[in-house]
């Protein structure tokens, strides 16, 4: 497998999915993850974990690695701003950099053009291969840079592989994707991409650029590819226009966790909103759902949790809205934080525009909160009966938040059921699954 | 060095600007003040001289001539609020960052307030053209120098004990409330009076507002109120053409007198003083009270923050020499200083000060924008005021103080977004990283002072 992020260095959504999709294949089949970089004291059971920040014990054909680097994978480059479509991954990375963060990174917004394409290939050829490792020991994965680390993992894990046995090469997400396609060229391997979050979902259905070129050239060029969700397989054949006969989603699994709660000074309730606040995630609908709520129930309590570059301008639209004092902002909260807000929290709120999963969902589900969630995500696929609404739907997200606060047997049902539900999503149904298509889609036996 | 190079930096770039900015001085200058010599018999009444001790009804000198002068300081600081977060709310009800205050406090009271009152005094024991001071202490000040700096509360009380300085009222807690309660106004305005004559013990027959707000509607409550004059500032669009330099009476009221601040030479003291970029820099006291001199009407009227002196224009400007020449400086040219009860009493009020909307000193624009700009400014400022009927049914003095104290101006100004010259003040204040955060933290502990007065 391929991967960028990976606990415990990146704990990201696509390095958790890896982590727990990783484990557990390993019980099943011959696992090797080739990363960027990995922790060497972490170490997972019956899977080889590959960093190329710490390479030195393995050999590299110096040669072969030099000599491979033109031709990378059949991409027209457009080069452009990618800043927008990276600003999901690079806002956790700045979020993780500040640690305790709260609000105050608010001027950690920034817009930087980066290199992508031929110049990055020129600027590749024109540093050694110890130089293009250095890059993956420093601390950001992201940055303006991201292009030139693309490349670098590309071409380097692609030597790697030409000197390893496996049968698959199965990449995650279009940092890996480049990889993937030159690994499938030089040793004719079947590729699968795995498809946790596309450019249509951090970018919008408008967005276009080198990025996205990746994704789709990469899904055409594929042999396999397994979106995170139905929902997430209908823009991989509707948006990008892949052949749907080789498009077959799996649901990522979640980890079970410790669950507990804790007191909370909201006596009417609670309602969270946990993510990232940029559009995809739809933020300002938490707001307007809000609003709505708080009109006929003004001792109801919101809270937005996470931080991101529709910050300000949400909360100076929460000051117009007259919310100021039911609907908070945390900033960034690490995990701790986040367990102890789950834990106060009454019902769950996720109104996101675009959301291949929807993982922090499930994770509510496994704290007992009941919740409300956007129909376009992957989750409520796998929540099926989780309340939902589209996420443009204000007047009905505010019906269902109402009834799971103010109707103790609506609300107790709705636990009842978000606990089964969230029972049927293991690591170990999506490993089978998974399985299953490489027999059946590539006719690779384990 | 890297500094001197920029300052030298900064003259060369601004060399250019600099002589527009001159020419925009003078302008104004004229326009506020066209130079009348003697106005109507002015000031006379003769009188004394050297140290004119416990003496706040003695006039100044004989040599009638030029106009008096009336300086006002303001001495204020807020209780700021901590870095309040969600989490906070139900579980912690101390909302202030005893710390950063007890820091700042102290700043204020090593660079200004004692190296200033020991000036002052001195100022007003040599008596250099009867030097004189009025000067307001906000009660939160006065509050916070009673528990950890008692020293400095002495040092305001021996430059009192002088004579030559007039304590002038305002609200207690440096408050804006009045367009939404009146009652509040007025309370704080009593709790404020209740602590001038505990620590003074005199009654202040002068009131200033916040900011040295100022409209119609409030000056004809604070007459009711029995001042007998009411600072504010000297808005272009209200005089319409007329000098600042005179006493003048809102329409709707019959007694209280107007002093009206100027702005331009006030702010080449408070504001301009240390700004090398500015053509007239350095400012001498002679150059000053030659401009005064010449600025007409019957009387100066200087009104500045106290924190001026050492704080907004630190030493290293020269600023306290400035203060420490400028008496003589006055007194050289025939001039001479008066409190601003003098002044009411010396001179008579020359036309209406038609003034509807609320104004005051601050930035360019001289309204409420530095307080109530933005919609978190708003939201916030009505929030905590709407909740007075609540607060004051608990019958707490505790809970009472401190929801008060959250009606100080400060947490509004930082809540600002104004950019430009403006902003950079704000950021310069600001205790926050953004005036989100400050917005942020004052929401939530609001949120948990609605919960406890919920819950109580």
């Amino acid at each position: 497998m391929l991967g960028w992020e990976f606990p415990p260095l990146i704990n990201g959504g696509l390095g958790i999915a890896c982590l727990g999709l990783g484990r557990a294949m390993a019980q099943q089949v011959e696992l090797s993850f080739i990363l960027p970089k990995v922790d060497p004291a972490f170490l997972v059971d019956q899977l080889e974990l590959i960093g190329l920040n710490h390479l030195d014990d393995r050999s590299i054909d110096r040669d072969r690695v030099e000599k491979s680097l033109v031709d990378i994978a059949n991409v027209k480059w457009i080069e452009g701003e990618v800043a927008s479509r990276l600003l999901p991954y690079q806002l956790e990375e700045i979020e993780r950099a500040a640690g305790r963060g709260e609000i105050s990174h608010l001027t950690a917004e920034k817009t930087k053009k980066t290199l992508a394409g031929e110049k990055v290939i020129d600027r590749l050829k024109a540093v050694g291969l110890d130089e293009r490792l250095a890059m993956f020991r420093e601390d950001t994965l992201y940055g303006e840079d991201v292009g030139e680390r693309v490349w670098a993992y590309a071409q380097v894990a692609a030597s790697l592989a030409e000197d390893m046995d496996f049968d698959i090469v199965h990449a995650h997400d279009w940092m890996t994707f480049v990889a993937g396609m030159e690994i499938k060229k030089r040793t004719g391997k079947p590729l699968v991409l795995h498809v946790h979050s596309l450019n249509y979902d951090r970018g919008g259905p408008d967005a276009r650029g080198w990025i996205f070129d990746i994704e789709k050239n990469a899904m055409e060029v594929a042999d396999l590819v397994i979106p995170v969700s139905r929902y997430t397989g209908t823009i991989c054949t509707g948006h990008y226009g892949i052949d749907s006969a080789k498009v077959h989603f799996v649901h990522n699994g979640a980890d079970p966790v410790e669950t507990f709660r804790s007191d909370s000074p909201f006596k009417d309730g609670l309602v969270l909103f946990l993510g990232r606040l940029t559009g995809q995630k739809g933020p300002r609908f938490f707001l307007e759902i809000a609003a709505k709520v708080l009109e006929k129930h003004p001792g109801v309590y919101f809270v937005m949790a996470g931080t991101g570059e529709k910050m300000k301008e949400l909360i100076e639209y929460g000051a117009f809205r007259d919310v100021g004092d039911r609907l908070h902002f945390t900033g960034f909260l690490n995990k701790e934080k986040v367990n102890k807000l789950l834990s106060m929290t009454d019902v769950y709120c996720m109104p996101s525009v675009s959301e291949p999963f929807g993982l922090s969902a499930i994770e509510a589900a496994q704290y007992g909160i009941p919740a409300v969630i956007s129909k376009q995500s992957g989750v409520a696929e796998v929540m099926t009966h989780a309340r939902s609404a589209d996420f443009w739907d204000v007047n009905m997200m505010a019906e269902h938040i109402v009834e799971l606060l103010t109707d103790p047997k609506a609300r107790e049902e709705a636990i009842q059921y978000s606990l089964e539900d969230q029972k049927n999503c293991t690591w170990e149904a999506a490993t089978e699954r998974i399985i299953e298509l490489y027999r059946d889609q590539l006719g690779i036996h384990n | 060095m890297m500094k001197s190079f920029l300052t030298r930096l900064s003259k060369v770039i601004s060399a250019g600007s600099a002589s527009k900015e001159k020419a925009a001085t003078k302008t104004e200058v004229t326009e506020v003040a066209p130079v009348t010599a003697a106005d109507k018999g002015a000031p006379k009444k003769e009188v004394d001289s050297p140290a004119p001790k416990k003496s706040t009804q003695s006039l100044a000198k004989p040599e009638a001539g030029i106009q008096p002068i009336c300086i006002f300081f303001e001495a204020h600081q807020p209780n700021r609020l901590k870095p309040y977060s969600f989490f906070d709310i139900g579980n912690d009800p101390f909302y202030e960052d005893d710390e950063t205050n007890q820091r700042l406090l102290d700043e204020a009271c090593e660079k200004c307030y004692l190296p200033a009152n020991k000036l002052m005094t001195q100022l007003i024991e040599e008596g250099r053209g009867s030097f004189r001071i009025s000067l307001s202490v906000s009660g939160v000040l006065l509050e916070q120098l009673e528990i950890n700096r008692p020293d400095v509360l002495e040092s305001f009380q021996k430059l009192h004990a002088t004579g030559g300085v007039e304590i002038v009222a305002e609200t207690y807690y440096h408050s804006m409330n009045f367009h939404r309660s009146k009652k509040e106004f007025a309370e704080q305005v009593a709790k404020q009076m209740e602590k001038v004559k505990e620590v003074f013990g005199v009654k202040p027959k002068a009131f200033r507002h916040t900011a040295c707000i100022y409209y119609n509607e409030l000056a004809a409550y604070v007459e009711g109120l029995g001042f007998e004059s009411m600072l504010g500032e000297a808005v272009g669009y209200v005089l319409d053409g007329r000098e600042a330099n005179h006493l003048y009476r809102s329409p709707n009221c019959k007694t209280i007198k107007a002093h009206l601040r100027n702005g331009i030479l006030t702010d080449d003291i408070a504001f301009r003083f240390g700004n090398h970029a500015w053509p007239e820099h350095p400012l001498t006291a002679g150059k000053f009270a030659v401009w005064c001199r010449d600025n007409g009407g019957e009387m100066i009227n200087l009104f500045m923050d106290y924190e001026s002196i050492g704080m907004h224009q630190d030493q290293d400007t020269g600023i306290f020499d400035f203060f420490k020449a400028f008496p003589g400086a006055w007194e050289d040219l025939g001039g001479r200083f008066v409190t601003v009860s003098e002044a009411a009493q010396e001179f008579e009020v020359v036309g209406d000060y038609d003034c509807h909307e609320p104004t005051s000193w601050a930035h360019q624009e001289k309204d409420l924008s530095a307080w109530k700009g933005n919609a978190m400014q708003e939201e916030a400022r009505r929030k905590i005021l709407i909740i007075e009927e609540l607060v004051k049914s608990k019958n707490d003095p505790e809970l009472l103080h401190q929801w008060r104290k959250m009606q100080t101006a400060e947490h509004f100004y930082y809540m600002s977004t104004k950019e430009g010259e403006a902003g950079k003040v704000h950021d310069r204040l600001r205790p926050y990283p953004s005036p989100y955060d400050a917005y942020l933290y004052f929401m939530n502990a609001l949120s948990d002072l609605q919960i406890r007065l919920e819950n109580s």
